[in-house]
């Protein structure tokens, strides 16, 4: 029956090779001979409890040696559950149809055992968590050299152990040879993923298949792996499909695109035509919700209302249709095909050669470069708050904290510890937070983000430096009233907006809990929580439905209305949209922006994603190794860095614009944070920094004795131009290590 | 099936009605539609079910009660005066098992709830507050495994107990002696499974809310080691029918005017061979009752269990769906 429903969709294209691809026959010349890797008409189902999940439904492409696609799409819109298939991973349980052939090889029917001769031989994956993606108990040469001897058993243990170096080698671990017998433990995250790459063309894949290789990792490591993908593609002359939700990750690497929503594609071409002239309003949306790291001008996002349709039932019309401005009723009358984008309709075949730019809309046409996302959509104004007008200085402090620091002990030895050294996760941080202003701290995983909001929010008596919320200092808070009174000025959102709701409350017990806490009598609670409701954009009569009925935006906005709920000052976001979907993140940031500008908020977010931090804030602090070692007005801080590190992290941030990122100059940090036992004695920065790389040896050794002290710069004429800027570097103007940096010329 | 791009209005208002309430699948319902594909659980639960209802009904379909004396019927094998036979001293064996099942019931429901409930509370306790508290009652708790049950069970139940003995019958004391004795195994378990959930955000955010202590651990601790808790009951009550058996047996559980399976079971053993059927009814009630339970457990595993693979594959229910829809 599946293969009549997606046939009789296909039947307005009238041309040959459709119906013989209907069929199941093989036109002639349906595939482009050189491509390594075609897939055709691929559906995936999975069963659930609410019935059949048609979760793929008609990929296909085309790929071309050497060549990259990418694709692109929420979670949900079914781009891993399509690599899966390709590579035959997934459960028994599923059921596949379609065809994918390699070199054209039928892979699809191929049973497990037969399929694992060309897993990691001829295709090979990337998988997104380099943490638990290599077996713990092997060393990583172990890992490497099973990989190669499963397809090549006569290879001597000499020339595997060789190719194993080399292939560390040309993913940029260091001394390759020794690393061979180091346990995955002994790695970072980015070295793992290095591995992984390692391991994936250990034997010359034909095609390589990424399934977000660099979601986990840090934007500098990020960076790295990005380039490492880059030379093992080089090196092999593979294919890669490189699978993501991040448009930013795809613009300088891929070729093509494919953007996928609700398990089809929606929209493919190249890059620069997805990018600059996209024609189906999902991805226009997609495009245009995506903060901008490399744009001062405020303008807000744009939202993208409503959740994916549910794929247990067939969509009528246009899958985007329900979340579409444009919608009519045209759009519900079956859903749209691949159209070429400005060609005749119906008349070219299903799927053309690849790199036409194709789009699955019925208004493709009217969809010109000239119309406006913002207008289409109906983004929000930007939202000003009644502090912007007031001087910064002449606001009031809500949050101060004066040389907080929060030292871990590291202990060794079974029965008698001792200690070996100190982490310093927070190291003498001062800042403060003025009414009616966000301020963000970012930083790589590690650099103390964290600890430091869970040192405000503890908020305890013999906590080391002082933390004042609302003219309530911390040295003073010995009863459990004073502590009461500061919750109440000081809120906070959490990161994961499904963990941080008890999945056995209705969404009326979650905003009442804090309400009840301070003792609220039950009209006047029922009242405000009608009131939250609205306040953050949910239907109030949605009170009585548990989280787990809710989307990941909605569950988002409970959370912040619970934070809301007793009217603090300050609210401490704690990476509030990381975990949310681009279309459904670009809501709740202007929410949050709204929110600051209508109730006079202050924020404190912890982020590392910088371009939201760069959208929402007024103030950001750049965090190292526990210091702040760039602080400042936001602009300031992101148009003109004063320390390398400052510099690193914003140039490694991929940008959603093809032309910028193949032009732009990377600064590659070399390495991982160093360990907080061996941590540098003068500057934090000095084992990774590229200015330092540069200096001649008698500056170096400035660096190394000395800690710079965070100041404003030295020279009148820069300090003037930002005077809230700080920075904590010897050598801001210096030249940077010239093998750090990175431009990829137009490929 | 020609017409599919043709919308039916019918079609797209049950859309829409999909679209707000019938998407998501409350968990309970997910659970019961999980448990009701388990057939052998289903069996399990109506077999205990039955032996419950018996247990409370089955009085009334008899003439005899467990204390009159048929004169005429001693020791006699199953006839159509009485059904399952009389024991040695003319008593209806019908009527004894039925009072001995229900006691035994009893005691198994009451020492598995209530011993879950404790040790839901205790371990729970221990893990919010961790440090010092954590330790002393962990320390209650170890020595309590220590002290062998079965001796405090004897000195309770006979000698040592004799004051209690005259206030309370002996299956409320082999309640109690029971409930001290069984819950230390679950609340170690509820201890870890708390603990990992006290790192999950929604603690901490009542935490920063400044919600008290006591509330945080029966508002949110409590019910979300619920699934376990359900396991753990059906477990709990398993062991203690057998626990009641077994000290029943060897005559220190429930002793006579009262009767349980135990005792009719540890009564017959010497004569199996003169009288089996004394022996074999209320061995296989037993079997019946615990056997249904284990049944139960394991479908109730099933259900539970995210990853188990209740649901079964896309193929088998497409062609379902599709008989169904041809059948319309």
């Amino acid at each position: 029956m599946s293969s009549e429903t997606t046939a009789s969709t296909e039947r307005t294209a009238d041309s040959v090779a459709e119906r013989l691809h209907i069929a199941g026959l093989p036109a002639p010349g349906y595939a482009p001979a050189d491509a390594v890797l075609s897939v055709r008409d691929l559906n995936v189902r999975f069963n659930s409890e609410n019935g059949v999940v048609h979760a793929v439904r008609g990929v296909g492409f085309d790929l071309l040696p050497g060549k990259t696609l990418g694709i692109v799409g929420e979670s949900g819109s079914g781009k891993s559950v399509t690599s899966l298939a390709i590579m035959g991973l997934l459960p028994p349980t599923a059921e596949i149809t379609g065809s994918v052939r390699l070199n054209g090889k039928e892979l699809l029917r191929l049973s497990d055992k037969a399929m694992c001769k060309y897993r990691g031989n001829d295709i090979a994956m990337v998988f997104q968590d380099p943490l638990s993606s290599l077996t713990p108990v092997y060393t990583v040469g172990h890992q490497i050299i099973e990989a190669l001897t499963v397809h090549h058993p006569k290879m001597s243990k000499q020339a595997t152990e060789a190719r194993a170096v080399e292939l560390l080698r040309m993913v940029g671990i260091p001394s390759p040879k020794d690393r061979l017998k180091a346990f995955p433990h002994e790695f970072s995250g980015g070295m793992r993923q290095r591995v992984m790459i390692a391991i994936a063309i250990a034997n010359n894949p034909r095609v390589l298949i990424a399934d977000e290789p660099t979601t986990a990792l840090d934007v500098t490591i990020q960076a790295q792996v990005l380039e490492v993908l880059h030379t093992a593609q080089e090196e092999t002359g593979a294919a890669v499909v490189m699978i993501t939700h991040d448009l930013g990750v795809v613009a300088g690497m891929a070729d093509d695109i494919m953007v996928m929503y609700a398990g089809k594609p929606v929209e493919t071409g190249s890059v620069d035509d997805i990018y600059y002239n996209p024609r189906m309003p999902y991805t226009m949306g997609l495009l245009g919700a995506v903060p901008r790291v490399d744009i001062s001008e405020k303008i807000s996002l744009v939202p993208i209302e409503g959740i994916p349709p549910n794929l247990v039932h067939k969509p009528t019309g246009c899958s985007f249709a329900p979340r579409c401005p444009l919608v009519s009723d045209a759009c519900l009358q079956g859903e749209p095909e691949l159209w070429p984008v400005g060609g005749p309709r119906g008349g070219a075949n299903g799927l053309p050669a690849s790199g036409t730019h194709q789009a699955a809309c019925i208004k493709t046409d009217s969809l010109g470069a000239e119309v406006d996302v913002h207008e289409i959509f109906h983004a929000p104004a930007v939202p000003v708050s009644r502090f912007d007008a007031v001087p910064r200085l002449e606001r009031k402090t809500v949050l101060e904290l004066k040389d907080v620091r929060k030292h871990f002990p590291l202990l060794k030895g079974a029965l008698i510890k001792r200690r070996i050294g100190t982490v310093k996760a927070v190291d003498g941080l001062s800042f403060d937070i003025r009414e009616g202003e966000c301020f963000s701290i970012v930083g790589e995983s590690g650099c103390g983000k964290t600890t430091t909001l869970l040192e405000i929010m503890e908020f305890h008596k013999d906590q080391d430096g002082e933390v004042t919320i609302g003219g309530l200092s911390n040295k003073a808070a010995s009863d459990a009233r004073t502590k009461n009174a500061m919750r109440k000025e000081l809120q906070m959102v959490f990161q994961d907006p499904t963990g941080a709701l008890d999945p056995r409350f209705t969404v009326y017990e979650v905003l009442a809990e804090p309400l009840e806490n301070q003792g609220m009598d039950k009209p006047a609670i029922r009242k405000r929580i009608m009131e939250l409701m609205k306040l953050v954009g949910l239907q109030p009569d949605h009170v009585n439905r548990f989280p787990n009925q809710f989307s990941g935006g909605q569950r988002q906005r409970i959370g912040i209305a619970r934070a809301l709920a007793v009217n603090p000052k300050l609210v401490v976001l704690d990476e509030p949209v990381s975990a949310l979907d681009v279309s459904v993140q670009a809501g709740v940031i202007n929410l949050l922006d709204k929110l600051r500008a209508e109730l006079g908020l202050s924020y404190l977010m912890v982020a590392h994603d910088l371009s939201v931090v760069r959208h929402i804030s007024n103030r950001v602090a750049v965090m190292y190794l526990g210091k702040i070692v760039e602080i400042g007005d936001v602009d300031s801080v992101f148009d003109n860095p004063r320390h390398p590190y400052t510099r690193a992290l914003l140039s490694a941030i991929p940008v959603p614009d093809p032309q910028v990122e193949r032009t732009r100059e990377r600064i590659i940090l070399q390495g991982d944070l160093p360990s907080p036992l061996d941590a540098p004695k003068g500057c934090n920065f000095a084992t990774r920094c590229p200015v330092f790389a540069a200096l001649p040896a008698a500056k170096q050794e400035k660096c190394l004795t000395l800690e710079p002290p965070l100041e404003p710069a030295a020279s009148s004429q820069a300090a003037q131009a930002a005077p809230d800027q700080q920075f904590a570097c010897f050598f801001p103007d210096g030249e940077l290590d010239a093998d750090m940096l990175v431009v990829h010329g137009a490929p | 099936m020609t017409n599919l791009n043709a919308i039916d209005p019918a079609a797209v208002a049950e859309e829409a009605k999909i679209e707000n309430d019938d998407v998501v699948i409350a968990k309970s319902a997910i659970i019961l539609r999980r448990f009701l594909r388990n057939k052998t659980a289903v069996a399990g639960l109506a077999i205990f079910l039955a032996l419950t209802v018996f247990s409370f009904v089955g009085g009334y379909l008899t003439p005899w009660d467990k204390e009159t004396i048929d004169p005429f019927n001693i020791g006699m094998p199953p006839s159509a005066d009485h059904l399952l036979g009389t024991s040695q001293a003319g008593i209806d064996l019908y009527a004894l098992t039925v009072e001995g099942t229900r006691i035994s019931i009893l005691i198994g429901l009451v020492v598995g709830l209530a011993s879950v409930l404790i040790a839901a509370i205790y371990g729970c306790t221990m893990a919010y507050f961790g440090g010092k508290v954590d330790k002393v009652m962990l320390f209650i708790l170890e020595a309590l495994i220590m002290m062998p049950a079965l001796l405090v069970v004897a000195v309770a139940t006979s000698g040592g107990g004799n004051g209690l003995q005259e206030n309370l019958p002996s299956w409320l004391l082999l309640i109690i002696v029971l409930l001290v004795f069984s819950w230390m195994g679950t609340a170690r378990l509820i201890r870890s499974l708390s603990m990992s959930l006290m790192q999950r955000d929604f603690v901490k955010a009542a935490q920063y809310m400044g919600i008290p202590a006591r509330r945080i651990v029966w508002r949110h601790l409590v019910p979300n080691i619920g699934s376990l808790l359900v396991l753990d009951i059906t477990r709990g009550v398993t062991g203690a029918i057998l626990a009641e058996v077994a000290f029943s047996f060897i005559g220190i559980g429930i002793k006579v005017p009262d009767v349980s399976l135990g005792v009719l079971i540890g009564q017959a053993t010497s004569q199996v061979a003169t009288f089996p059927w004394m022996f074999w009814v209320p061995l296989v009630v037993m079997f019946l009752l615990t056997g249904s339970l284990a049944m139960m457990n394991d479908g109730l595993r099933d259900a539970f269990d995210p990853s188990s693979g209740s649901i079964g594959s896309a193929n088998r229910s497409k062609t379902q769906k599709t008989a169904k829809k041809n059948s319309k």
